[in-house]
């Protein structure tokens, strides 16, 4: 069982932010700047979400094919998805978006590759994402609004039609609540990411470490336990292909959702 | 002595920070497959909904996991 446990902790170091050219190494990554094991992956897919928008828009055809298709099909969705979030206003938004679902569908499905890991498994990249939204979307809110305009709007109308004794408790009460709910925003929207991406990835170590024992072990027990492994390792597989997907797209769904808030504030 | 009763707590927090968010999603999930299978035209229009639904449940489960992460480092 020793050897498990030894397994398993290196498997698990692996996924540690450490050094990109020492992934296997022992010291985690102490300095501030240096280029870690997922920066290294994130630069990858930065490459190619850029190759591959590139590609795609070399050849502008009114009907597009090969790569240009997909590129169109995956286009067309987020703009579908903004409008319906952001009305006809929000529209000039969606490239924005659209960019950032293609990066993190790309960062996600780098870290399938076997060896690799996603960029957005870390908690500094998710939460880079995520403040450039709120801050965003707060800028859109207070410059369509004016300062006091958009700090009214987190009041619903109902209390703001009251009299001064409902306006100073309620209506600050309220406030204070709303306030606390728009610093939560990016920190859900990050640790979302951040958590799926990075507890996949884990779930298809330790199944892997559970083949490898297994087999290693040469009894009918242990052929067993690696063979139920390796069909959950593929069942998991699957499902972090679609988590990768599904997690692209709620980040994007979400923050086209935030700034259609932030653009119709005052409309409740 | 006090780190393993972090790894303790750690283990406590997410634990105890997911079980309503799983009551909570399953509910949100099932509705919308019931509204989903009533009104198959609406089907866009109900899973656009569902998702923001879950993002806000979720959101109380990632706390726990925050906190789960913070106790244990």
């Amino acid at each position: 069982m020793d050897q498990f446990g030894d397994k398993l902790a290196s498997k698990l170091h692996h996924y540690s932010v450490l050094p990109w050219n020492d992934v296997y190494g022992s010291v985690e990554a102490a300095e501030a700047f240096v280029l870690t094991n997922y920066i290294f992956f994130l630069i990858i897919s930065f490459v190619v979400t850029l190759g591959f928008m590139l590609l795609a828009a070399r050849k502008l055809d009114m009907v597009p094919s090969g790569i240009g298709n997909v590129a169109e099909a995956g286009y067309e969705f987020i703009r579908n998805m903004c409008n319906e979030a952001m009305g006809k206003e929000g529209q000039k938004y969606a490239p924005f978006i659209a960019t950032l679902f293609f990066f993190i569908l790309f960062s996600n499905l780098i870290g399938l590759i076997p060896g690799a890991l996603p960029g957005t498994g870390t908690i500094g990249v998710t939460a880079t994402l995520a403040v450039m939204v709120f801050v965003l979307y707060n800028f859109i809110g207070f410059k369509k609004h004016g300062f006091i305009g958009y700090l009214k709007s987190f009041v619903p109308s109902g209390i703001r039609e009251m009299g001064w004794g409902g306006k100073l408790t309620l209506g600050v009460f309220v406030f204070v609540l709303e306030v606390v709910g728009h610093f939560l925003r990016p920190l859900t929207l990050a640790v979302r990411l951040f958590a799926n991406m990075f507890a996949g990835g884990m779930i298809l170590g330790i199944f892997g470490i559970f083949v490898v024992i297994g087999v290693a072990q040469l009894s009918a027990g242990g052929f067993a336990i690696a063979g139920l492994s390796t069909v959950m390792l593929l069942i998991m597989y699957a499902f972090k292909l679609f988590v990768g997907f599904i997690q692209a797209y709620v980040f994007a769904l979400l923050t086209s959702v935030y700034i259609g808030g932030a653009l119709h504030a005052d409309e409740h | 002595m006090e780190g393993s009763l972090n790894v303790l707590g750690a283990g406590l927090a997410y634990g105890l920070a997911a079980i309503g968010p799983g009551l909570g999603i399953g509910i949100v999930g099932g509705k919308a497959v019931e509204a989903m299978a009533r009104q198959p035209e609406m089907a866009g229009k109900v899973q656009t909904t569902m998702f923001i639904a879950i993002a806000f449940t979720e959101a109380l489960a990632l706390l726990g996991f925050v906190l789960a992460l913070i106790l244990s480092a």
